[in-house]
């Protein structure tokens, strides 16, 4: 092993393992009345990943970070031409195409698009000389995350690009851009959303002109964040009404599946019924008589928090987000130790990727955020997630024990 | 100047500052559900269920060119069940006693529904409200069931617009996903013709109500923080028909089994009639076809499903001719003067090849062969242009590709050259195929539409000659908010003939309706002076079917025509009167309409004064 069984950051693990169990018993739970063997037994295939999982953290232990910062941009290189060959040799299914078929498993390239894409960020900020946040850094890093997102979106799959887009601006604030310019990137989006109503626009154009006047950012950032929100502003609506009926709907939903009333819609209301009716300390293990958890086809995957909300009430969820407070306060300690710049990117941007999902997860189960078929990590069904948030974990641990030399 | 990086300690109390932000905002979210909206939610949990309810949108309507309906809605109930709410060994049994239905048949519809449980997945379409008031009365006999206001499609059937309406039938479950929205396993779906070209318009969007159920299985309202969605209603189509003319052309198959009638407006392509037949009756397929019904129409030997304008493919016959003749005189093999071989009755190439007239033609020019339809001619001076010139002439022409019309299925039909031949005859074929092909017999194919199109461009005159429009039908979409989309007329191609070519082309088709010898003399007298072309499509299969191909008036077109009737006979006994009493009815009501607003113009003006 490269690092010393003793420099382990057990109390990180040790979340995660706690994490990943609750996520078997509530796997266990949610498809107890199912009459599907098949289905009844998912509990045990997800022992095995996690088995799966523990080797791949053994294996990613023995491999020095430095392989990992050495072959960062190839595995960037193998997973954009994972993406572009899925849509020659994948499999549709539900209008999307994001799998391989390799037989009798399923293999979604996004999970390796966003190691692939973490690795390269965090390789690029590494050596980047001098300033980290000057212009042309921020823009090459951009670069590099727009060209994988692009292909994710084409798939089309939201909550993945979001994800690159989350990770992103994690890194850019790890990289020293302060909260001002961090939110001077984010407005070119902000005034495509806002731009639907003249009114918003034009106040948020304030906003973002006392911004700009109060950073005082010189010239070039200036210049650039008004134009570009300028052109946002005024391009985008011409370009929303010249679209059919039909095609804004398409955006619509793509943008926000809950408007699909019947299937996401529905299993919101479900959720949140669900997620209430668990009150203060839920209806006990195994108790969500929920005939209605019967309605949610997800609820092994992406809706298990809310078998978490209906069975274990308000003081299980509080348990599940403390379990995830520490994991992350553990791992953004790790980030701030590492002397590896590389090492240190690299776990925060983990962190960045876990948080990112957790809250756009159970935020989708309470009905706050968007419907993306983002899992919650560790605690979702599903194999290459589980084995996806482990690396990040194994990753994390192994720059944490070896955080004096690389 | 680029921004300072921030100090790395300040970022690490930030970045636990915005995690423990996030967390705190999902505890937040939980607990208004949890805690504050604890008491209501498990209500909703222990008491009720929610029924999703599908708003199915008025489908647009479809007008003729007056603003006569030509396909409208006629109100209905569906009946559906939501398997979810279903009791074992009571629903469908009751249910079928109520609708007639098997209960296996049930149970089929049920499994082909791939919907989740929650949806009501239909199960009878058009069921009368002596049933609905039934459920209304006994809602707790039949658990899980329940209607909605539907509407069913009425195609007006006296005029047999199906070849260019088309129909809608319900969605299979290869359709069940168009685009990135999944339509309900049941919903209605325009299969052919109009209906499904423009389908995304028509349908409109699908609403949606959650309604509150109480155990007993009363509907209690909508659920409260999900306010209706109504959906949008389907837009309507205004169409280039003329429904009166299309009227009368459905009334000249009488006698006849099989055909197609294609009307254009040479001006700008639109299709002002069309008609195959024999046709069939959509509206038996906006409920379930009864079985027996779909297998008589299927098992019909005269093809009633067969779009014969589009889809069916005869040889083109003398109408042919024209390219021909065209292409003779673009190649300068003949000018409008030139004669050769005097017709005999036939000609020696090989062996004797017959002119339709035993008795010939004797000595004519390029205008007489047109008028008289000489084989002869034709089969001289073909040879001299070639097959693969020929075949040139006739793509540019249109011929040999689709239309482009606004319909989806459409026939290329079949060109003939010198490679296809060889492909099709590996053992060698001699040059008399030219000779049949330059008469429009032989390999050729053409659908009806593609031939009423190549003579709008023979019809036109001044700056439009020689000009080619699109066929379409569509002239306006109107939108329920409001919005009217009126696609531009295009131009599909322009014919490869100078005006001089065209003028001798018309003047052959001229003397086919006006001249001694005309094939079609006497059709149409000098109030109405025309252009036209007979045809006789050999047949190999039985009687030869019967062309016509004219256009009228003469200086001003304002319609062209292709008529076949399929073993008719001589073009000019079967095909040629048809086309005859429908440019004399069309040109006639041409005349009342615009007295008629002249007339109303004229009222206005004296009441005015």
């Amino acid at each position: 092993m490269s690092v010393s069984y003793y420099s382990l950051d057990w109390k990180l693990i040790l979340s995660a393992v706690a994490l990943t169990l609750i996520g078997v018993a509530l796997i266990y739970s949610a498809q107890y009345y199912s009459s599907s063997e098949v289905i009844r037994g998912y509990y045990l295939k997800q022992m095995l990943w996690f088995a799966i999982s523990s080797v791949v953290v053994v294996v990613v232990l023995y491999i020095p970070l430095k392989l990992f910062d050495a072959g960062a941009y190839l595995l960037y290189g193998i997973a954009l031409v994972l993406l572009v060959a899925i849509f020659f040799v994948g499999s549709t299914r539900l209008g999307a195409t994001r799998w391989f078929s390799l037989g009798p498993i399923n293999l979604a390239p996004s999970d390796i698009a966003k190691l692939a894409m973490l690795l390269a960020l965090a390789r690029y900020f590494a050596y980047t000389r001098g300033n980290p946040v000057a212009p042309k850094n921020l823009i090459g890093a951009l670069a590099l995350t727009l060209i994988p997102m692009a292909l994710v979106l084409k798939q089309p799959d939201l909550g993945t690009s979001l994800v690159f887009i989350a990770l992103l601006i994690g890194i850019w604030f790890w990289a020293g851009l302060s909260i001002g310019y961090l939110a001077l990137s984010l407005s070119p989006g902000i005034s495509m959303i806002a731009s639907a109503n003249i009114v918003t626009w034009a106040l948020f154009f304030v906003v973002l002109l006392a911004l700009i006047f109060y950073l005082r950012p010189g010239l070039f950032y200036g210049s650039t964040a008004v134009l570009v929100n300028l052109a946002c502003g005024v391009i985008t609506p011409f370009i929303w009404n010249g679209l059919h009926n039909y095609q804004k709907l398409r955006i619509l939903t793509f943008l926000d599946p809950g408007r699909d009333p019947r299937g996401a819609g529905y299993q919101i209301i479900q959720s949140r019924i669900s997620i209430g009716s668990g009150g203060m300390t839920g209806k006990g293990f195994l108790q969500s008589t929920q005939s209605r958890l019967e309605f949610l086809p997800e609820r092994h995957t992406d809706f298990i928090f809310s078998v978490l909300g209906e069975e274990f009430g308000f003081l299980g969820a509080l348990i599940v987000l403390g379990l995830f407070l520490y994991l992350l306060y553990r791992m953004v300690r790790i980030a701030l130790k590492c002397r590896s710049k590389f090492s240190s990117y690299l776990v925060f941007g983990a962190a960045t990727i876990i948080l990112f999902q957790v809250f756009v997860n159970i935020g989708m189960t309470i009905g706050v955020t968007p419907v993306t078929g983002l899992p919650l990590p560790f605690l979702s069904y599903g194999g290459t997630s589980l084995v996806f948030n482990w690396t990040l974990i194994a990753l994390t641990i192994s720059a944490g024990s070896s955080w004096q030399e690389y | 100047m680029s921004p300072r990086p921030m100090r790395k300690d300040s970022q690490g109390r930030l970045a636990y500052v915005a995690v423990t932000i996030v967390i705190l905002i999902l505890v937040g979210g939980i607990s208004r559900l949890q805690i504050f909206r604890h008491v209501e939610l498990l209500n909703q949990s222990e008491h009720n269920r929610i029924r999703v309810q599908p708003i199915v949108p008025k489908r647009g309507v479809i007008y003729d060119r007056h603003r006569e309906i030509l396909v409208d809605n006629r109100p209905s109930y569906s009946i559906s069940l939501v398997r979810s709410e279903l009791t074992k060994g009571k629903t469908i049994p009751s249910l079928s006693e109520l609708i007639g239905f098997d209960t296996s048949l049930i149970r089929k519809r049920l499994l082909r529904n791939r919907e989740p449980l929650y949806l009501p997945a239909v199960i009878k379409r058009d069921v009368g409200f002596d049933k609905v008031a039934i459920l209304e009365e006994q809602y707790d006999k039949y658990p899980g069931i329940t209607y909605e206001l539907d509407r069913v499609r009425r195609y007006a059937n006296d005029i047999r617009s199906e070849s260019f309406t088309g129909y809608v039938g319900e969605v299979n479950d290869a359709e069940t996903y168009s685009g990135l929205l999944r339509l309900r396993i049941g919903s209605l779906l325009g299969k052919q013709g109009i209906e499904k070209e423009y389908d995304r318009a028509l349908r409109g969007q699908e609403g949606t109500r959650f309604l509150e159920i109480s155990a007993r299985g009363v509907v209690l309202g909508d659920l409260a923080d999900r306010p209706a969605d109504s959906g949008i209603a389907g837009a309507d189509l205004v169409l280039s028909i003329d429904k009166v003319l299309q009227r009368e052309a459905s009334l000249m198959f009488d006698t006849f089994c099989c055909g197609a009638i294609v009307a254009l407006d040479p001006a700008n392509g639109e299709v002002l009639a069309m008609i195959s037949e024999p046709s069939y009756d959509a509206n038996i397929f906006s409920g379930a076809i009864p079985t027996d019904v779909w297998n008589k129409i299927i098992s019909d030997p005269n093809k009633p499903l067969l779009n014969r304008p589009l889809d069916g493919t005869y040889p083109p016959a003398s109408p042919f001719k024209l390219v021909t003749a065209g292409a003779l005189l673009e190649e300068k093999i003949v000018n409008r003067n030139s004669t050769f071989s005097p017709c005999v009755g036939g000609w020696q190439y090989g062996r004797w090849f017959r002119c339709w007239k035993a008795d010939g033609h004797g000595s004519v020019n390029i205008i007489g062969a047109i008028a008289q339809s000489c084989d002869v001619y034709f089969y001289q001076t073909g040879l001299k242009l070639g097959i693969d010139k020929l075949a040139d002439y006739a793509k540019r022409c249109g011929f040999g590709i689709p239309t482009g019309i606004d319909l989806p299925h459409e026939k290329s039909g079949l060109v003939p050259t010198s490679e296809s031949l060889n492909a099709m005859y590996p053992d060698g074929w001699t040059r008399a195929l030219t000779l049949n092909l330059s008469i429009g017999q032989g390999e050729l194919l053409v659908t009806p539409l593609q031939m009423a199109k190549f003579f709008t461009g023979i019809a036109n005159v001044g700056a439009n000659a020689g000009v080619v429009y699109t066929p379409h039908l569509l002239r306006q979409i109107e939108y329920p908010n409001g919005a009217v989309i009126i696609p531009p007329p295009s131009m599909s191609l322009r014919l490869p003939f100078s005006p001089s070519t065209l003028q001798v082309l018309r003047e052959g088709m001229l003397d086919v309706v006006h001249a001694k010898h005309g094939t079609a003399k006497g059709l149409l007298t000098d109030e109405y002076r025309a252009g036209g072309k007979t045809g006789t499509a050999q047949n190999p299969h039985g009687e030869n079917h019967s062309w016509y191909v004219g256009f009228a008036p003469f200086d001003d077109p304002k319609i062209v025509i292709a008529v076949i009737v399929e073993n008719g006979g001589h073009g000019s006994t079967v095909a040629a009167p048809i086309a005859g009493k429908l440019i004399k009815f069309y040109l006639d009501r041409l005349k009342n309409l615009a007295s008629q607003t002249e007339g109303s113009a004229h009222t206005r003006n004296a009441q005015l004064n």
